[in-house]
């Protein structure tokens, strides 16, 4: 995911090296243009500010998540359903002692339950007040993306209702707004007998 | 700049109102016993301590220069100051005065945190009441000079009574929390032990075994015989078995120690911690003069509320659980209790109404928080009358109930808003939450009435928390956890006791009838139909003041648990309450029994419960299935879908765990995904297709693999079915089993 411009520059910069190391007197000059070449390579990067997310399999689609909300990602062993709750509530989980709820985001986007899926990993968000964990097939990577290649979405192309998507990048890939989702009252369960 | 000291000013007010508060509620509860006090050595005491109350509290506004609260408080001190030197009489329009000032002054408190308006403002402007304030810091300003001999020499603050700090609650429970956590780490160690003697035992028994080869085949011994090394490598590996089972032993007898040593340590820590977290009643209390004040003046009664016993202490938590249900049941003796003065001088009563809170402990770690009113009472044939007209209850069984199970109807009604309990008397109101909350400290209330003369609500409650103990219950592979306090007893019924009344099934027990519920059927989760020997396992519950036979598959036992909370995400949830984690580390809900009454009678009649019980007999044996998947979710999916087909399925969650399950019991199919931990799908259908006795087993593969050559990969290591996961549906996965069945 490395800006092109960057990679060349840096090639440039390690062709001058080589070049100079038989001439150990041009030293200081081909130091000097290094840290001139450094010093406009992170001046590019500031131009581009990126968002760092985590992307994950969930029933064969690939979603990406703003690594600040992500608390952990969890191995999911012991999952206990819990009776009485939305569909979307998968259970609980003990995570080193604290009780986690897990949910289901396909059932709370209503999303096409799509064959059957590998839920192997849960990843907890958390915004330090809120504190649940989502289930997901696979975790592919952490990548930053670039803030000015995600586009907002068109709530056609996923089947997530607008509000919880924080765009799309060229590559399709889904980045769901996590905060949105930590901040929603409908996904806090509240319900009494009656 | 500007932001950091706002910020700070904020602190210090939040710290000041904190403060204040204190001050003002025991200057409320002052002025209140003060009206009372009878002898001059008490009121002469009284006076002292608010007069320190009003000069503490001038003190802390003018740290945080609140130049309007100080002037009250000045106004307030010096008054008190009169009083001290008997310069003013206590009349009844100086008490009147006095609540009223107290009040203005709580008003103008609370009035900032409202408006958080910068604090310092207007240092220099007059108080606006007519006692003029001096600067000096110690000596105290009185409205005429013959006081100031009888002030002097004031400490600023109280002075702190030896040997006692003062700890944030905040901080406080959090150690707290910490130390129950400890709980945790000694249900982990009776966990380990029990698994460490699991183990000693294996080696035991094959190390006895293997002593025993000896005699049992003496050809072996002979046989080995002529090959030394072989010989050698016996006597090796015999004496290494007898090595480990010592070991062993000495290391289960050091860890059965430890777990002791660890578990009277935890337990020592909290107690010690429940101690710590005792205060005294009066803090609960001290709000209370106020409170009557306020609703006794709004209401036009004139009301004396009396408080004994308020220097026993209790948990911090019992307290603070108890204070709305106490200040519910003072409300209701207020508004619906105490006559206005009028109707009362008719009833030859004294004009005031009295209040009278005494605490008093009870044997058995118990304390009794007794409120008794002098005012109507609860009139009983009305109670019953209006419980007929509502259809409660019919007039021949209204007719035989005594005083206290028609009382007992003011709680069956439950809901606060019910028209039977406001209509007679009002005290319904919030009585089913008096009810609930004693339930869940593990207490009870009751009342008692005499019409006319006076109501008397009796509370008992638990001085600390005791330890929370749960039995476990299961159904179907679920576990549960039932609060102890709420279990009356267990027991196996037979079905041949099981009547059906009204189309809901019960039970006889004990003289009594109870309803029986299947605690599946309100979870939603699938349980056992009926054991094979024709037993229910019964679970009877109280709560609230009603008793249900609840039927669960298997009780599995009793044991402390740390109650831990759902998290905010799960607010509150029907009939869970809480969870908690056992030594295995597996979380396991705590259910909420009050919740569950009211399930059960909200719940259609269970009959069809009772016919489904023997249509599922009548299928009589089901082919059974081991499904072995590492995912949790699919493994349960799988296991639904099969189950609900009519198969008895067993679960595995990797190709070794399958595999063991196999070795130690016969199966009609195996359904396993293929990428597994330990040992694969592929492996595992190669080991079963190269035992003798398994050969034959029908193998299904569910994978995620979808290419040609894992299918190819999955037929040639002999698997008859391939389900790419995809792909996956209910009906394919049914039709693939049953025809290989």
């Amino acid at each position: 995911m490395k800006n092109p411009d960057v990679i060349s520059s840096r090639k440039t910069a390690d062709a001058a090296v080589t070049t100079a190391s038989g001439l150990p007197e041009h030293w200081p000059d081909i130091l000097k243009a290094r840290a001139h070449e450094l010093a406009q390579e992170s001046a590019a990067e500031a131009l581009t500010e990126r968002i760092e997310v985590v992307t994950f399999t969930l029933a064969y689609e690939t979603y990406a998540i703003e690594t600040v909300h992500v608390r952990e990602v969890y191995p999911l062993k012991d999952l206990t359903p819990l009776p009485c709750t939305p569909a979307f509530v998968a259970g609980i989980v003990n995570v080193r002692g604290q009780i986690v709820s897990v949910i289901d985001i396909k059932q709370f986007f209503d999303l096409p339950a799509n064959g059957l899926t590998d839920l192997n990993k849960v990843i907890i968000l958390s915004d330090g007040d809120l504190v649940f964990g989502i289930l997901a097939d696979t975790i592919v990577d952490v990548r930053h993306i670039p803030l000015q290649t995600i586009q907002p979405s068109l709530p056609t192309l996923t089947g997530i209702r607008e509000d919880y998507l924080k765009g799309v990048t060229k590559e399709r890939l889904v980045i769901l707004d996590a905060a949105k989702l930590l901040a929603d009252a409908r996904i806090v369960v509240h319900e009494d007998v009656e | 700049m500007a932001d950091t000291n706002h910020a700070f000013l904020k602190r210090l007010l939040a710290t000041f109102m904190t403060e204040a508060q204190e001050h003002l509620d025991a200057l409320f509860s002052g002025v209140a016993e003060l009206e009372k006090a009878s002898d001059e050595v008490t009121q002469a005491k009284i006076v002292e301590t608010i007069f320190r109350e009003a000069h503490s509290l001038k003190g802390a506004a003018r740290s945080v220069k609140l130049t309007q609260i100080e002037a009250a408080c000045q106004s307030l001190e010096s008054t008190f100051a009169a009083m001290k030197s008997k310069q003013l009489p206590l009349t009844a329009t100086l008490f009147v005065t006095l609540h009223q000032e107290i009040r203005r002054l709580g008003d103008q408190i609370a009035a900032l945190q409202t408006e958080p308006k910068p604090v310092v403002a207007r240092t220099a402007m007059p108080a606006d009441t007519p006692i003029t304030a001096q600067p000096e810091a110690d000596a105290l300003p009185s409205p005429s000079a013959t006081v100031v001999a009888t002030s002097r020499n004031l400490p600023e603050e109280k002075s702190p009574q030896i040997g006692t700090v003062r700890v944030a609650s905040e901080k406080l429970d959090a150690v707290f929390l910490q130390a129950e956590e400890l709980l945790s780490a000694k249900l982990l160690s009776e966990q380990r032990l029990r698994d460490l003697s699991e183990i000693q035992a294996q080696v035991a028994s094959r190390s006895k075994s293997w002593t025993n080869i000896r005699t049992r085949h003496p050809d072996f011994y002979s046989a080995t015989a002529s090959q030394p090394q072989w010989l050698e490598h016996l006597e090796q590996n015999t004496v290494f078995l007898k090595d480990l089972t010592y070991q062993l032993d000495a290391m289960e007898k050091s860890a059965r120690q430890d777990q002791r040593l660890l578990g009277k340590m935890v337990d020592d820590l909290l107690e010690g911690m429940k101690h710590i977290l005792m205060l005294p009643f009066s803090t609960l209390m001290e709000i209370l003069p106020r409170l009557v004040s306020d609703l006794a003046s709004d209401s036009g009664k004139e009301i004396d509320l009396e408080i004994h016993g308020a220097e026993l202490e209790a948990d911090r938590r019992i307290l603070e659980e108890f204070k709305a249900p106490l200040i519910h049941l003072l409300r209701n003796c207020v508004d619906h209790g105490i006559e206005k003065p009028e109707q009362r001088r008719l009833r030859d009563k004294p004009a005031r109404g009295n209040i009278d809170i005494t605490i008093a402990p009870r044997s058995g770690n118990r304390v009794e928080i007794k409120i008794s009113d002098d005012g109507v009472g609860i009139d009983i044939a009305k109670l019953k009358a209006t419980a007929e007209r509502l259809g409660l209850l019919d007039q021949d069984t209204a007719s035989r109930l005594d005083e206290h199970a028609a009382l007992a109807l003011m709680y069956q009604s439950g809901i606060s808003t019910s028209p039977i309990i406001t209509e007679v008397s009002g005290r319904g109101l919030g009585l089913a939450i008096v009810r609930e909350k004693a339930d869940k400290l593990g207490g009870d209330v009751r009342v008692e009435t005499r019409p006319g003369a006076g109501t008397t609500f009796r509370i008992v409650l638990p001085l600390t928390l005791t330890t929370y103990r749960g039995i476990i219950v299961r159904l179907d592979d679920q576990l549960f956890v039932l609060p102890i306090t709420n279990v009356e007893q267990s027991i196996r019924v037979h079905e041949d006791v099981v009547q059906t009344v009204e189309n809901r099934p019960t039970i006889r027990l004990e003289q009594a009838t109870l309803s029986m519920v299947w605690l599946g059927d309100l979870l939603g989760v699938p349980c056992r139909q009926k054991a094979e020997t024709g037993l229910y396992q019964v679970v009877v519950l109280t709560a609230t003041g009603m008793r249900i036979a609840f039927v669960v598959d298997e009780v599995l036992g009793e044991q402390e648990v740390l109650v831990k909370s759902l998290g905010r995400q799960l607010s509150r949830v029907r009939n869970v309450a809480a969870a908690t984690i056992l030594g295995s580390g597996k979380a396991v809900p705590i259910l909420n029994v009050t919740d569950l009454m009211k399930s059960a009678q909200l719940a259609p009649a269970g009959k069809a419960r009772l016919t489904t019980a023997a249509d599922t007999e009548k299928t009589g044996e089901e082919s059974s299935v081991l499904v072995v998947e590492d995912s949790i979710t699919a493994r349960s999916l799988i296991k639904g879908i099969l189950e609900l087909a009519g198969y008895r399925v067993s679960t595995a969650v990797d190709g070794i765990d399958g595999w063991t399950q196999l070795r130690s019991k016969k199966f009609d199919l195996v359904v396993s995904d293929v990428d597994m931990p330990r040992m694969n799908g592929f492996e595992l259908t190669k080991k079963i297709r190269g035992d003798k006795q398994q050969a034959d087993l029908p193998v299904v593969l569910v994978t995620a693999l979808e290419s040609r050559e894992d299918r190819e990969h999955g037929i040639e290591v002999g698997a008859n079915a391939y389900i790419v996961k995809r792909s996956f549906e209910q009906s394919n996965l049914l039709e693939v089993v049953r025809r290989l069945i």
